[in-house]
């Protein structure tokens, strides 16, 4: 799960020198929202991303006069002026999961990668990210999903995973609610069949208890 | 009363399915003994089943995909692509059967011999991609229904309403470029259910954007939301197409006792669908449908769920 696999690596980017109109216009072109900016040989300075750009864009309630001013004002405008210089960065030998983490506690669409030196070597998304979990999760396979009860003990996904097996039924994925409720989880495997009856049938004889669909979740705001 | 045509052949039941499978022989098997029963066999038109030519087949599956379930049905391997997909030495030929069937009851809908059809056929059809067998489906029957339309007799708009509770992903993806065919189905949410496509933001794609449309039922829900989607989604979204004709992918496990799925449509809900159906085709094709059996796998609710299906074909309130 390295970030090299899954990181964009036909990376758009501008110059300090770029003038702000030119990033903008680039950004609507490519449909993308943050743009690594490079010095010679690729070394990485700082980022813009498409909100940088609208706040230094000319407000809408201005007065024609106003407007005309301002739009001057703003072809002088360079990139180097509304970059974020020294932004987070990550490396490419870190995991999906660092970017997932630091996505949640930095507040932020994207990364630029680079590496020990410093050169940019691509960019990593929401976007990207989020490509990765809907091929984890199996989506894009046909199956069904279940969900199960299990104890928090040693050895319940394996009873799970032989009665599903033993019905000669493959799994897309499987996902664990870590807290479900007192000392349970619940289990959802994703099962690659049409006939997910005969597996539910297995799991109850199992002594196991199979969630109600409309009460499923993989996780949910804490209690206030 | 309409000229209704019911496709039923006793080779239907040769395509084996093995212990414990839901899509059994004994579907059909308990059909025929209901119409019997029903003393509906009298009133309906016997349409022959005979072979599809390779040729419509090809309108839809690749020839390798073709040529691969044939060999699998030769050499008896048990299964293709899945173990849901189980196969014996007669699937290839009952499922060119099925095919070849339903295009003898287009020939004759075409032609004026009925006013509409009921196909009972195994195995179903509408899971199956171009090269894949999926869901207990081999080849899309109702796919290749709408291409013999389209290529053989020259309809412009054909609608496809497909109830099975689960999703249609292979006539989806078949047609999802087509705007000549409108493909609407109502299902099971794909996040509880097999197979996992068929959202409601899945539209068509290039030329065919906006002659797909998914109307998702969640766990528990029955009569009272798809009367709301049917109303809401299907019926306007019909109106504006005008379908000429109407392709039916009527699987029947969305009932409350079909364990298949989470939903909960009474027996009464169904016949209530079935007749919105009914009056579209009055409205816009010419009272012309062709209804084709996909899943259902309650032997306990299917006969009298199919029985009220094909009294609504024939009109039977309407006596003349």
């Amino acid at each position: 799960m390295f970030i090299d696999k899954s990181m964009t690596k036909d990376v758009v980017t501008v110059s300090p020198e770029t003038p702000v109109l030119a990033a903008q216009t680039l950004m609507a072109q490519k449909n993308i929202r943050h743009l690594p900016v490079v010095v010679e040989n690729d070394f990485l300075v700082g980022i813009v991303s498409d909100r940088d750009i609208r706040s230094a864009m000319p407000s809408t309630v201005l007065s024609e006069t106003e407007k005309a001013a301002e739009e001057k004002r703003l072809t002088a405008i360079k990139v180097k002026d509304i970059m974020t210089r020294n932004p987070v960065t990550i490396s490419p030998t870190q995991t999906l999961e660092d970017a997932l983490i630091m996505m949640q506690n930095c507040k932020v669409g994207a990364f630029p990668v680079v590496d020990q030196v410093g050169k940019l070597k691509g960019m990593i998304s929401v976007r990207d990210l989020m490509r990765a979990f809907v091929n984890v999760l199996g989506l894009e396979e046909p199956g069904a999903l279940l969900g199960i009860v299990v104890e928090d003990k040693l050895g319940q996904m394996k009873i799970v995973v032989d009665a599903i097996t033993e019905q000669r039924v493959s799994f897309g994925s499987i996902l664990v609610a870590r807290v479900w409720e007192e000392g349970k989880r619940a289990v959802f495997p994703y099962l690659l069949t049409n006939n997910p009856s005969k597996v539910k049938n297995r799991l109850r004889e199992l002594g196991f208890t199979l969630l109600d669909p409309m009460e499923w979740y993989l996780d949910q705001l804490p209690k206030k | 009363m309409r000229r209704t045509g019911l496709l039923y052949d006793e080779r239907f039941l040769l395509h084996k399915t093995g212990p414990g499978h839901p899509e059994t022989p004994d579907r059909l098997i308990v059909l025929q003994r209901a119409l019997e029963e029903a003393g509906l066999l009298p009133k309906l038109i016997p349409i022959p089943a005979t072979p599809s030519k390779m040729k419509w087949i090809e309108t839809v599956h690749a020839p390798k995909y073709i040529y691969r379930l044939e060999e699998a049905c030769i050499l008896d391997l048990g299964e293709l692509d899945s173990a849901d997909n189980q196969i014996c030495p007669q699937t290839y030929e009952t499922a060119l059967l099925a095919v070849g069937g339903i295009l003898n009851a287009i020939d004759m809908l075409m032609e004026g011999k009925i006013d509409n059809a009921f196909c009972a056929v195994r195995p179903p059809g509408h899971h199956a991609e171009t090269n894949k067998a999926l869901g207990f489906c081999y080849f899309n029957n109702v796919a290749i229904a709408a291409r013999y339309l389209q290529v053989q007799w020259k309809v412009g708009r054909i609608g496809i309403v497909d109830f099975d509770v689960h999703h249609g992903n292979g006539t989806q993806h078949i047609f999802e470029e087509d705007s000549e065919v409108f493909y609407y189905s109502i299902h099971e949410h794909p996040s509880f259910a097999y197979p996992g496509t068929g959202r409601e933001f899945e539209k068509g794609s290039g030329p065919g954007l906006g002659t797909t449309l998914n109307s998702t039922v969640l766990p528990g829900q029955g009569d009272e939301v798809y009367k709301e989607k049917i109303v809401q989604d299907l019926m306007p979204a019909f109106g504006e197409f005008k379908p000429e004709v109407i392709l039916v992918s009527a699987g029947f496990d969305a009932h409350a006792e079909d364990d298949m799925s989470d939903t909960k449509l009474s027996t009464e809900g169904f016949s209530w669908m079935m007749q919105k159906v009914f009056q579209m085709a009055g409205q816009y094709s010419g009272g012309r449908i062709i209804s084709v059996l996909e899943g259902g796998y309650s032997l306990a609710a299917l006969p009298e769920l199919i029985t009220d299906h094909i009294r609504i074909l024939l009109d039977l309130e309407h006596s003349d």
